[in-house]
């Protein structure tokens, strides 16, 4: 302690790794009471992939005259890198359902920080003592849950409506991708949320993730299709990854990135990698904020 | 009781046009200073267009050529065009008046004199010139992709897309009363409805894709697919998918909906703004 | 000798603020503080006072870490304002943004929970502070409704509450009154004065004068980022000199107030009708009190009344007044216009 003051204890504060896991929890089931007051929010994000799943599925059979010849055609033009599937309908709906995933953690995260900059509470939050890593744990595992239920929902939906069998496929492994998938998403949705935090901006950052990542992420195609540099970027893309190893649990298709134990690898990396760059971003981001106006200022 | 004048205020058509004009600038000076804004409108314009070029091509029978999908490509550019004038009004009305609930910005315009329609009004104008902007990209982007769109009837054409996006201003009338009511769930909701419209309105395909029942008792019943069905076919210069015997009738009901939309959707919204004055509820977010 | 519980050594912030007028865009360079230097004792109240833009609520968010300074150093609870940001956060319960700051779709007791998790309060402490609170702050009317059905008092008494929840040794309160009615700000000052005499160390920041004198056993004026004046209020109200001056409210024919200035002593007798229809005198004298006796003779008989008569008192807005030319407060001001305001004008 500096001679400079006196110091006088910190009052009812007990700091430690439980007062730690009560941060996260709280935050945790806080987010969880707020969305429950919002009617009908969690039932709406079941539906939406539903939607975008259904989208492709009737313009492939528009372009392609009928069902058969829409399965049929997407089988050849798929069939490159042993990635042909005539399960056209299946591998929408799981692409929709998987950038369903990806676009609520990103955005979850992104527009927390934003409504809680226009509201005030991020100041409040900031004056706690708390450390931001604790707070973050927190809302990451609500998206986290928010993800997956609208997942499994959609999943089951868009099976009955679609008339697919997504058990047919390795469900399991399908299962261990998407959960390895989700520390990249966190890193990802770090780098989005200091960016929107910065900018003061959420709504049109949203609005452009909605399109900018299914295209990368190869949702209705895949990014074979692409020329040689965007198939390079669309391939680093973490959630092109999740998505790819996913239909290749499911569809009985061979990954674009090679074999079962390479993705693991490339997978295990993003995990420790994205997350561990996205929260030195973060930090960097709210440092330069704090040195100007502030974070309050929204 | 004596009148005892209004300060400042001059009350007159030319003040009101003047307002207008000054609500409209102040969203464009807002949108000027957020040119992530900007910059993501435009980039998402693009992207949605190759996005579902993209897919076509995924279905496309191998060794088709680009040329031989234009008709195809025509089909879903059009209603392209008529999704994102739609998409854009009902984001604009919605979010705006988001922002305005959220940083309380809503009681403040709710304590001048100004007409709410003409509130209502300002916010969509820019952003109305500026959709203009990009579908005028989107359409000469597909005809860079596919090697050129067929393109009939322009004149009769843009009077249908005028009709048509009078008919969704009501509809964005509509959903900013609903903003009022539900705040946060109206954005979700935005979402949803837009892929609603997507589908049921069969903006990127034709309603020929859709199951009859669907057709039916779904799309023929939404305005808004009379407005996609007889815009892009008649820059097709084809028949209506809807009713192909009775193009006057469609064009018809388009009319009305230009019409009637915009006076039902104000309504509307009138009716959301007293309860939740009403209710006291108008400052809450 | 009083210990320093705060210290702030060579504090200054400088920042970037964007410039936008027609046409044409540009930085300015705002130097929100300049040079701060400051002590608050353990255990005082020290009230904060500047016009709006002054700096306070830099200074303050310099302390309770979310500004960086530019330069210098601070140092609270003992922990170093810069390199321990977690215990100087710890150290602090703080009311900052008014009724901002809170979750309106929570109800008061689950944001009190809220917040009192991330201040690191163990789970059934936290139950027992906030029932404590409840009862202290009288909130059980609207304790379990959500946030965005509270009037705009309500929410403030929470955020006073929230400031309250971990029970820190000190307590920074920018501004708490405002939109509060005259009974709950009077209780809560109360209820300041109340923590206060238990032990807390108090930086509270107001535009009211009659608060800072009520409360505050020192204040510093700070005006563009400097503090000009640091003192107890006495201290402050004598290190300005002003003449005595007997203020007095009645019906003073004119032949009354020439036979008063007439008074060997009396420097100037200042005229002011009154929207109630009485005259005010401001009588500047030598010495007030020794002078009483002969102002109250020359009033009395011609048809003159006394309806109030007493010195006047010197104010902390005075002070200001006195050190940088300005007045403080705008309401301050406005009224003082009025009542200078001739009759029928």
């Amino acid at each position: 302690m500096a001679d400079e003051t006196v110091g006088r204890g910190i009052g009812l504060g007990r700091p430690g790794w439980r007062a730690s896991a009560g941060v996260a929890w709280t935050v945790f089931v806080a987010r969880l009471k707020i969305i429950s007051r919002y009617k009908g929010a969690i039932l709406l994000e079941s539906f939406l992939p539903v939607f975008f799943a259904a989208l492709p599925i009737l313009l492939g059979t528009a372009v392609a005259g009928n069902e058969q010849n829409a399965a049929n055609n997407f089988f050849q033009n798929t069939s490159s890198m042993g990635q042909g599937t005539s399960q056209y309908r299946l591998y929408m709906l799981l692409g929709s359902s998987t950038f369903m995933v990806v676009s609520l953690m990103l955005w979850l995260i992104g527009y927390w920080i934003r409504r809680e900059q226009e509201t005030g509470t991020l100041e409040a939050i900031y004056l706690a003592p708390a450390k931001r890593l604790h707070i973050l744990a927190g809302v990451t595992s609500y998206s986290l849950v928010r993800s997956l239920t609208a997942f499994i929902v959609a999943m089951t939906i868009g099976s009955l409506l679609f008339g697919v069998n997504p058990l047919d496929g390795n469900l399991i492994a399908a299962i261990g991708y998407l959960i390895l998938g989700i520390p990249a998403l966190w890193g990802l949705s770090f780098i989005f949320g200091a960016m929107i935090m910065r900018v003061k901006e959420a709504n049109s950052v949203i609005q452009l993730i909605q399109w900018v990542v299914p295209f990368f992420m190869g949702v209705y195609f895949p990014v074979t299709m692409f020329p040689p540099l965007m198939r390079f970027i669309a391939m680093t893309f973490p959630p092109t990854l999740m998505n790819d190893a996913m239909r290749s649990a499911l569809l009985n298709i061979s990954s674009l990135y090679g074999p079962g134990y390479v993705v693991i690898g490339l997978m295990f990396m993003a995990a420790w990698i994205t997350p561990l760059l996205g929260y030195e971003f973060f930090g960097l981001m709210e440092r330069r904020i704090r040195r100007n106006a502030g974070v309050g200022q929204y | 009781m004596e009148h005892r004048g209004l300060g400042l205020a001059r009350p007159g058509l030319a003040q009101k046009l003047a307002t207008f004009w000054d609500m409209s600038k102040k969203v464009i000076v807002e949108y000027s200073r957020y040119p992530v804004a900007f910059v993501a409108l435009f980039v998402q314009v693009f992207v949605i267009i190759l996005l579902f070029m993209m897919s076509s091509f995924a279905f496309a029978a191998p060794g088709t050529s680009r040329g031989e999908l234009s008709g195809f490509a025509g089909m879903m550019t059009y209603g392209f065009v008529t999704s994102m004038f739609l998409g854009f009004t009902l984001w604009e009305m919605g979010f705006s008046l988001r922002e305005e609930q959220v940083r309380g910005t809503l009681e403040s315009l709710y304590l001048s004199p100004t007409n709410k329609f003409s509130n209502l009004l300002s916010r969509i104008f820019a952003i109305i010139v500026w959709t203009t902007v990009m579908c005028t990209a989107a359409v000469v982007l597909v005809n860079l992709l596919v090697g050129g769109l067929p393109l009939q009837n322009v004149a009769f054409g843009l009077l249908i897309l005028l009709f048509s996006i009078s008919g969704f201003l009501g509809i964005g009338f509509l959903f900013a009363g609903i903003t009022i009511k539900l705040k946060e769930t109206a954005q979700l909701l935005v979402n949803g409805l837009q892929f609603f419209f997507f589908i049921f309105s069969a903006q990127f395909f034709p309603f020929s894709v859709l199951p009859q029942p669907v057709r039916d008792y779904v799309s023929r019943w939404l305005p808004v697919s009379y407005a996609v069905d007889l815009f892009r076919t008649t820059l097709l210069g084809i028949p209506p998918e809807l009713m192909p015997n009775d193009a006057l009738a469609e064009f018809a009901i388009v009319v009305a909906f230009g019409i009637l939309s915009p006076i039902l959707g104000y309504f509307a919204y009138l009716a959301f703004e007293r309860q939740a004055r009403r209710a006291g509820t108008l400052g809450e977010y | 000798m009083q210990e320093p519980i705060i210290r702030v050594d060579h504090l200054s912030k400088t920042y970037l603020s964007k410039e936008r007028k027609k046409g044409q865009r540009g930085k300015k360079k705002v130097h929100a503080l300049d040079d701060v230097n400051l002590a608050i004792h353990d255990g005082e109240i020290f009230g904060l006072l500047g016009p709006n833009g002054a700096g306070k609520t830099t200074l303050i968010k310099c302390l309770t870490t979310l500004l960086l300074p530019s330069s210098g150093d601070a140092w609270i609870n003992g922990y170093d304002v810069l390199r321990q940001e977690d215990m100087v956060r710890a150290s602090i319960g703080c009311m900052l943004m008014g009724d901002r700051g809170l979750y309106w779709k929570l109800t008061g007791r689950e944001n009190l929970d809220y917040f009192g998790a991330l201040y690191h309060v163990p789970r059934e402490v936290r139950r027992t502070r906030i029932d404590d609170l409840v009862t202290l702050l009288k909130l059980s009317d609207f304790m379990d409704r959500t946030v965005e059905t509270y009037s705009a008092g309500q929410r403030m008494i929470l955020a006073f509450a929230k400031a309250l929840i971990n029970d820190a040794p000190i307590l920074i309160l920018d501004e708490p009154t405002v939109t509060m009615d005259v009974p709950t700000a009077r209780e809560l000052r109360h209820i300041v004065k109340e923590l206060n005499r238990q032990g807390k160390t108090i930086l509270y920041t107001t535009h009211l004068m009659h608060e800072a004198e009520e409360l505050c056993d020192r204040v510093g004026i700070i005006d563009h980022g400097k503090i000009i004046a640091l003192g107890t209020t006495a201290d402050l109200k004598a290190s300005i000199s002003t003449e005595d001056i007997v203020e007095l409210e009645g019906i003073f024919p004119e032949t009354t107030v020439r036979r008063m200035r007439d008074v060997p002593g009396i420097r100037d007798v200042v005229v002011t009708p009154m929207d109630s229809g009485l005259t005010k005198l401001d009588v500047a004298c030598e010495n007030s009190r020794m002078m009483l006796p002969r102002i109250i003779d020359a009033v009395t008989g011609n048809g003159a009344s006394i309806q109030v008569i007493k010195p006047k008192e010197v104010t902390l807005e005075d002070v200001f007044i006195a050190k940088t030319g300005r007045t403080l407060s705008v309401d301050t001001r406005v009224l003082g216009e009025k009542e200078a305001r001739p009759r029928g004008g």
